[in-house]
Parts: structure tokens; C-alpha cells; sequence
């Protein structure tokens, strides 16, 4: 599902959604706040999920456990979506 | 009109105004001016001392009336009487007339009076009736004594008749005779007393010191009154003891009253006969009922009248206070005699002149006078103030930056990127989703209730923290996200997606080793599946070590680049090109290469390909050490790219050093060549010149001479000269080369230590999350093991301990700890990469901030 295109993805909608704040920010005194403040946290965010994502991209090691018990281990693990 | 708008982007266009104001509507024009707030008057008349100015006489009466206010809250606070709070006066605002002024120090003058009789009569009678109390408890304890001591008069005597000193009681007899408290048993023993009270704490004192004096030769008797008399002065109460001391002779008995009264004891007439006594504590009951009936009285005329005023001081306290604001102001202004005109100069923001002008007009047309108020705007070589308007959201933000600096005239604000950086950056060291949401709902709650949380009286940290509310929210919110980065909520993880590591088959007691999905990246944050694994935190620090050198050299470039604005706007190529290109080409060559490197080495899938994967830090060395060679490839190619950037690097260090201080010189003798020459290196006669070299003051001096001799004329066109004021300081190319050499340095070694100073993202982050996880296996892990009943009350205790220590020590230790630390980073490692600084900060004659400030008593 997730694979290195995704990070190609976010950066469009990052993109997308900045164009669309930039145009969208509400006009009067503080557009310029509004602005500034939608992308820039729009791309701290994108850069702060594009680090982790490519750091598990190609993991250099794997998760070791030595407590588990074999009888309680589900082994697709608990998910919410 | 300035074509743009002022926004938080750049301090706002600032123009130098003339105001002529004609002396009967000045008071009313400043008033109107102060309710605008958005003037900064200049002081013309610097050089006249406070009691040489025009209004002297108008403050004083205003500081008079101010002081009567502040003592009518005072005796309310004395006698705990609630003031009308400020905020019930609907129109708190509105500007006094003249009479209201007269009207109102009339009658707080007469109320202050009424107030100063009433309590002194008041004082008087409880003073009366604390001595009668007093008296009550002497005569009261007193009489016990008497009765104790006269069982024992006869072995008293005898004891003293055995004694080898008749003669000398002889001679005393006489001498007693003045004694009139003493009575006949006693007398004829030639013994005299003396009774008082005295406070407990000097009780051994006391007794020392007549034990020293008198060398043992008392007999003292004394008994603690049970309730604490009240002091009418301090209102204040004090535990006292009732004595009664016997001994023997007049003289002693002086002695014994000097020191008691010494001491601070007062002493009271007690007949020793114990019929007189009980008459004295009779008349004394009486006296003490009808002064409580009078006291009574009083008292509550004096709440009445209290009551009376509290309803309307908070109001009258802001009158004055406006009043007293707008005689200063207009003390600043230098007044014309012939004219009968007020001349101001003030900074105003250049966007807010066509308010101004209709404010005027309004105030004008209200007092319906003919000669309009004229705004006249100079041109000035002067350095404009530096005005950011801000509102409650971004306040706190600007208030950080200001902690720092003011920003240079029209520079770029950093305020406006701390906005997300600063709570970003803080969140990057707090990431906790649980952490994050209960800061969130703080300042929720803050912005909530902002109203009467505003209203109501507040100590420091929280006033700290209510100021900071919108900055909490950010840092809540951003906390949240990174919380879902990190995928930890109170140190546990949240499964959001499935795992991309899949467990295999096992045996019990065995270490499993998980196994990757083909193809399959987790999508969002890290994997749940790495929480509680034994390499966990070999993963966790790789990644947050690059996330922080990646989010440093991410912050610092933004900021560099923001030095090239302000080299635009300020219109000053040699910048961009003797600083800005080469301190980027520096800096990328070295930290943005090694961005790129670890972003390339986490793209390629190094087991597919079959290498193993090359150290980045063995690699950052030998670019330095052995330029040319590369001993673990990570691309083709790799040493002609890495000798190449390092060239590049140590090519503009002298670009750097050098480019700038030489065109400066070239600059300066080329002006030279053509004949021109700096104001100030020939001119000492006008006195225009000396407006940029002096500070403030002196240039209102300039001013306030020329006005008292010449016409107003003169004024107008004074400033004009001073248009081109940028090259005033003579040119010396020693202090430039040295000031750009200092730059040079500091920037090349910044960039080093700048960079290694964002790794505190990591190590902060790694401390939040170590101990917030020690945190739970400290306490609710342990409920868990408990079953049955136990393990109810169990989980319930240790959940309150769990709580209140994730409140007290996770979020706001360790929040304040974080906090201090992303500020570091915006002050050191951000702002100096741009930030001039050098401004003078925006202070504007306004009623609003002055209420602010000094009405914090009031809430």
C-alpha cells in the first residue's frame, strides 16, 4: 500500500495544499499570518513524515523481541483502519 | 499612502508627523490621540527639568487627587469593603470633560476629608476601648493576686521582721506615703506594686532585666490573658500578659515603672482594697458598653460613606490616571507664545495618517473651533521605530523575538516563521500524543475562559502560561502530530495501520527476529511493531539523530535565505553577493551535502543490491582529512563530487572575508574622486547635522531653540536636508575589514556548531520518551500484576500517582524544558543567521497599555 511513490504523493497534496491556502487564506489584516503559517506548517509536517517514512524504507535492521509467548501473539497485530 | 498594508511580514511604514494643535483643544486632541493609541510623541522639551514645564502645575493637583483615590482603597482594603470591579463600568473609556476633572477633585477632596475624621475619631475610641480592655483584664487578674498575696502577708512579714533591718524600714515608712495604690496590710509593710499589661513576647525580657536591675528584690506575679488584644493602629493582633509586680521602697517602684514603661507596658491603676476594685471593674464594664455603641456608629458611617465611594473609584482611578497621562504628553509638546499653538512631533505608522487626520476633524468640529489641527509630515534622516502590530494570537510569538531584539526598521520579522517553527521545533523534543493532547486541552481551556481568567487576580506561572496560550496551543497541536510520528501515546504505541514486520513461527524463551512485508512500508509515523523490542533503541536513535540534522539544516537555510530578502529590501547588493551567495554555497557544500547523502543512503535498498551500507560520519571525516579518496562508495563518482564541494567551500571563505570591506573602500573613494563628501566630516555649523549622530534628546534640543526664537516657519522645512542620512558616519576600512573578518569566522564555525546543536532535537526527544516510559512501568505496570480487590484499589492509586507525575513532570517539566530549548534554537541558531536587530522599539502614547500596566491593582 505504502511504497516510495507515496512520498512523491504527499509532496503533490503538500503542494496542492499550499497553493490552495495561499489563495484561500482569509483576506484583511492577517492574511499575510494565515499564509504563512498553513505552509509552513503544512511542510514541517510533510518533512517531518517524509524523514520517518524514509527511514524505514529500506530498514538496515529488524525489530528482535526475546518475550514474547508464541500462544498470545496475533500475527497480523492489532490495527485500527 | 503606502501601497501595502502593514503586516507581521515587516515593521510597519513609520512617518515623522508635525501636529499644530491650538492650546485651548490640546488637552482635548492628546485625549482623543492617547484613545487611538497608535502615536509615539517625541520629548521637545528634554532639556526643561519636570518642574519647569507648563502643566507642572495641573499634574501636581491631578497627583494630588490620586493620592486621596489610593487612600480611599486603602481604607476599603482595611476594612475589607469589595470595590466595584472595572469591568461593570460600561463606558470605562470614555474621555473626561474639564468640569468632570474640577467636579471630581472638589469631591474627592471633601470625601477625603470626611474619610480623615471619621477615622481618626474612630481610632481614638478604639484606642479608648482597647486601654479600657485592658484595664478590665489588670483589674480582672489582679484581684487574684491580691487575694493570694494577702493570705500570705503575715508570713511575709514575719519573714522580713526576722530580719536584721528594722531601722532602715524605719526610714522607708515615710517615704512610702506618695504610693497611693498600696494599701494598709501592704503599706504598713512598706511594700508597693505596681500592675500592666505587657506583650507575651517581651514577658522574659522583662523579667530579666528587673531581676538584674533591682537584684532579685520583686516579687512578680503575672497570668496570660486568654484572647489576643487587637492593636487600633494595625489592626493587628497581639498576645499580652496582665503583671503584677510587688517591691519593696519608692524608689524601687519607680525604677520598676520606668522599665516597664520602657518596655513597652502599660500601667494601670489598681486599688488593692477589693471593694473599690469591684466599683473600678463596674465603671470600667460601663464605659467599655457605651464606647462599643459609639465605635459602632462610627464604623458604620465610615462603611457607608466606604461603600458609597467603592462604587465609583475603579472609575474615578481611570479618569485621573487618563488625565494625569495627557498633561504628561502635552508637557512634551513645545507650546508657541505668540501663536497661543501646541507643536508636537510624533512617530505614527504611516497607514494609520488618515485616521488620524479625521480623529482630529472630529475633535475639532466637537469643540467647534475655526483653526483646524494641522498634521504635517516631515521628512527626516532619523531611524524610524520599529512597529510590528500584532493581535492576541501572534502576540506571544512577537513577544519571544522582541525577548531577543528589536528588529531593524522594516526588516524581516522573525516573528511571523515562529509562529510553526518555534512550537514545531518544541514539538519535535515533546512528540507524545497523550502529552500533547492534555497541553492542548490547557490551552483550550485558557482560550476558553479568557475573559474572566483575564479578569481575575493571577500569580506568576500561570500568568506566564495564560500569556503563552496561544503558543501552548500551537505546541499542543504540533505535540499531537509528532506524538503520531513517534507512534507514542503516554509511552505506548498506537497501532494505526498494520505492522509492515511480521512475526514468525517460534518457540517460547526464543528472540525473534520479525519479518519484513515485501514491498510494504508503514505509512504513516514509525512502526508500532518496534516499541518494547530489544533493538529498539538502535533504530529510534539513527532515525532521530538525521531527523534532527535534517529539521537543523532545514530551520537554518530558511533563515539564511531570509538575509537575502532583507539584502533586497534594503537595497544593498554587495550583501547578497559579499555574503549571502558565498555563506549559502559554504553551507550547503558541507551540510547540505551531507543532507543529501543521508536522504541517498536511506533511498537505496543496500541488501538488494548486495553492498553493505558505508558509515555517513567515517564519511564527513575523510571529505576533510583525505579529500580525493572514499573507502566505502556510496555512489559513482563520489570523491570528484566531494572534492569539488569542499573547493567550492574554501573558495568563499575569502570571497567572504574579503569582497565586502574592498568594495566598500572602492565605493567610497570613487564618491571621493567626484567631490562628494560626508555631512558630518565638514559641517559643524548648521544644525542639521548633528540629528543622526546624537541620541533623541538632543535633536528635540534642536528643535526646541529654534522654535523659541524663530517662527514656526522654520520648522517645517527643517528636516528636509537630512534625506540621504546613510552615509554619515565616515568611512574607516579597518573597522569594516574587521567587523567582516569577525563575520566571516563566526558564520564558518557556526555552521558546524549550529548544525550539531539541533542533535538536542534528539536528545530531548529521547529523554521525554525514556522517561515517560520508566514512568509507566513504575507505576501502572506494577498495578497490573495485582488480581481481585487488590488490584482495583491497586490500579486506582497507582493510576492518581501515574497522572499527577505525567502532569507534573512530563508535560510541564519537561514541556518548560523543551520550551527553553526550542527557544535557544529560534534565538542562537535561527535569528543569527539574518536578524540586524539595532531598532528602537514602538512606544505609543495610548490609554490602553498605560490602563494595563498600572491598573493591576484594581482587578
Amino acid at each position: 500500500m505504502a511504497n516510495g511513490w507515496s512520498l512523491l504523493i504527499g509532496l503533490l497534496f503538500i503542494v496542492v495544499f499550499s497553493a490552495v491556502s495561499w489563495f484561500a487564506s482569509p483576506k484583511g489584516d492577517n492574511q499575510t499570518v494565515w499564509r504563512s503559517t498553513l505552509i509552513l506548517s503544512a511542510w514541517s509536517c510533510y518533512l517531518m513524515w517524509a524523514i520517518t517514512f524514509l527511514a524505514q524504507w529500506h530498514p538496515l535492521i529488524a525489530p528482535k523481541r526475546s518475550d514474547l509467548r508464541p500462544e498470545f501473539v496475533h500475527h497480523e497485530g492489532p490495527r485500527f483502519f | 499612502m503606502a501601497p501595502h498594508k502593514d503586516t507581521l511580514f515587516r515593521s510597519a511604514d513609520m512617518s515623522l508627523t508635525q501636529l499644530y494643535i491650538a492650546n485651548e483643544i490640546g488637552r482635548e486632541v492628546v485625549s482623543a490621540l492617547g484613545e487611538l493609541g497608535i502615536m509615539a510623541f517625541r520629548d521637545l522639551n528634554s532639556e526643561t527639568s519636570a518642574f519647569q514645564r507648563t502643566f507642572t502645575q495641573e499634574i501636581r493637583r491631578l497627583d494630588n487627587v490620586e493620592r486621596q483615590l489610593r487612600y480611599f482603597q486603602q481604607q476599603m482594603e482595611k476594612s475589607n469593603i469589595p470595590m466595584r470591579s472595572l469591568y461593570e463600568f460600561d463606558n470605562n473609556l470614555a474621555a473626561p470633560s474639564a468640569s468632570e476633572i474640577d467636579e471630581l477633585a472638589d469631591r474627592s477632596h471633601a470625601l477625603e476629608q470626611r474619610i480623615q475624621s471619621l477615622n481618626d475619631s474612630y481610632e481614638t475610641l478604639k484606642k479608648r476601648e482597647t486601654e479600657l480592655t485592658e484595664w478590665r483584664w489588670v483589674l480582672r487578674e489582679a484581684g487574684g493576686f491580691f487575694d493570694r498575696a494577702r493570705g500570705q502577708t503575715e508570713e511575709i512579714r514575719q519573714s522580713i521582721e526576722e530580719d536584721d533591718a528594722p531601722l532602715l524600714r524605719d526610714v522607708e515608712q515615710h517615704g512610702q506615703n506618695g504610693e497611693p495604690t498600696g494599701d494598709r496590710s501592704f503599706s504598713v509593710m512598706n511594700i508597693g506594686f505596681v500592675a500592666g499589661v505587657i506583650p507575651r513576647e517581651r514577658i522574659a525580657a522583662f523579667e530579666r532585666i528587673l531581676w538584674r536591675t533591682l537584684r532579685g528584690n520583686l516579687y512578680m506575679n503575672q497570668s496570660e490573658i486568654p484572647e489576643p488584644i487587637i492593636n487600633p493602629e494595625n489592626n493587628e493582633e497581639i498576645n499580652k500578659n496582665v503583671f503584677v509586680i510587688f517591691a519593696h521602697g519608692k524608689e524601687i517602684i519607680n525604677k520598676i515603672r520606668k522599665i516597664s514603661e520602657s518596655l513597652g507596658a502599660d500601667i494601670y491603676n489598681v486599688d488593692e482594697n477589693s471593694e473599690l476594685r469591684r466599683d473600678q471593674i463596674q465603671e470600667v464594664n460601663t464605659r467599655l458598653g457605651d464606647l462599643a455603641n459609639v465605635l459602632g456608629n462610627t464604623k458604620r458611617t465610615l462603611d457607608a460613606e466606604l461603600t458609597q465611594i467603592g462604587r465609583s473609584l475603579a472609575a474615578w482611578m481611570i479618569i485621573i490616571k487618563k488625565e494625569k497621562a495627557v498633561y504628561q504628553t502635552l508637557n512634551r509638546f513645545s507650546y508657541d507664545q505668540q501663536r497661543k499653538t501646541l507643536i508636537a512631533e510624533a512617530w505614527c505608522p504611516t497607514n494609520s495618517l488618515g485616521l488620524i487626520k479625521s480623529t482630529l476633524q472630529d475633535v475639532n468640529d466637537r469643540a467647534g473651533l475655526s483653526v483646524p489641527t494641522i498634521v504635517n509630515q516631515i521628512k527626516t534622516s532619523k531611524t524610524p521605530p520599529t512597529y510590528v502590530k500584532t493581535n492576541k494570537f501572534t502576540l506571544g510569538f512577537q513577544t519571544i523575538i522582541d525577548a531577543y531584539g528589536t528588529a531593524k526598521y522594516t526588516e524581516v520579522n522573525p516573528g511571523l516563521p515562529t509562529i510553526v517553527t518555534f512550537p514545531f521545533l518544541f514539538a519535535v523534543m515533546f512528540g507524545d500524543f497523550g502529552h500533547g493532547f492534555i497541553m492542548t486541552c490547557a490551552a483550550v481551556a485558557m482560550i476558553y475562559f479568557e475573559k474572566p481568567l483575564s479578569r481575575g487576580k493571577q500569580d506568576e506561572l500561570f500568568s506566564m502560561a495564560f500569556f503563552g496560550r496561544y503558543i501552548m496551543l500551537m505546541m499542543g497541536i504540533f505535540s499531537m502530530y509528532t506524538g503520531l510520528i513517534y507512534c507514542d501515546a503516554f509511552s505506548k504505541e498506537l497501532a494505526l495501520f498494520p505492522s509492515m514486520w511480521e512475526v514468525p513461527d517460534f518457540k517460547a524463551n526464543e528472540t525473534v527476529e520479525f519479518i519484513r512485508k515485501e514491498g510494504y512500508t508503514y505509512p504513516f509515523g514509525m512502526d508500532w511493531r518496534w516499541h518494547d523490542t530489544e533493538n529498539d533503541l538502535l533504530f529510534s536513535n539513527s532515525y532521530k539523530m538525521k531527523l534532527s540534522i535534517l529539521l537543523g539544516w532545514a530551520h537554518m537555510t530558511y533563515s539564511l535565505c531570509l538575509s537575502y530578502i532583507n539584502a533586497r529590501h534594503f537595497k544593498s547588493p554587495i550583501d547578497i553577493f559579499a555574503n549571502f551567495i558565498p555563506g549559502m554555497v559554504f553551507f550547503q557544500s558541507i551540510f547540505g551535502y551531507l543532507v543529501f547523502t543521508i536522504i541517498y543512503k536511506w533511498s537505496i535498498d543496500w541488501y538488494a543490491i548486495g553492498k553493505s551500507p558505508p558509515g555517513l560520519l567515517n564519511m564527513l571525516i575523510y571529505m576533510f582529512l583525505q579529500p580525493g579518496t572514499v573507502e566505502e562508495e556510496l555512489y559513482p563518482g563520489q570523491a570528484g563530487v566531494q572534492v569539488f564541494l569542499l573547493l567550492a567551500a574554501v573558495v568563499c571563505v575569502p570571497i567572504m572575508l574579503f569582497l565586502k570591506p574592498f568594495y566598500l573602500r572602492w565605493e567610497h573613494n570613487r564618491a571621493r574622486a567626484m567631490g562628494y563628501r560626508g555631512i558630518g566630516e565638514n559641517t559643524h555649523v548648521s544644525t542639521l547635522d548633528d540629528d543622526d549622530e546624537e541620541p533623541q534628546g538632543m535633536n528635540g534640543n534642536n528643535h526646541r531653540q529654534s522654535m523659541g526664537s524663530d517662527e514656526g516657519g522654520a520648522l517645517i522645512t527643517q528636516d528636509i536636508g537630512g534625506g540621504d542620512g546613510d552615509e554619515h558616519e565616515e568611512f574607516e576600512f579597518s573597522e569594516v575589514m574587521i567587523h567582516q573578518v569577525i563575520h566571516t569566522i563566526e558564520f564558518c564555525l557556526n555552521c558546524v556548531s549550529h548544525t550539531a546543536s539541533y542533535l538536542r532535537l534528539w536528545a530531548l526527544s529521547l529523554a521525554h520518551q525514556q522517561l515517560s516510559i520508566v514512568l509507566w512501568s513504575m507505576t501502572l505496570a506494577n498495578a497490573f500484576s495485582f488480581t481481585g480487590a487488590t488490584g482495583v484499589f491497586a490500579i486506582f492509586f497507582f493510576f492518581v500517582v501515574w497522572f499527577f507525575l505525567t502532569i507534573a513532570v512530563l508535560v510541564v517539566m519537561e514541556g518548560t524544558s523543551a520550551m527553553l530549548h526550542s527557544l535557544r534554537l529560534h534565538w542562537v541558531e535561527a535569528m543569527s543567521k539574518h536578524f540586524i536587530g539595532e531598532g528602537v522599539p514602538f512606544e505609543p502614547f495610548s490609554f490602553e497599555t498605560m490602563l494595563e500596566e498600572e491598573m493591576a491593582e484594581l482587578k
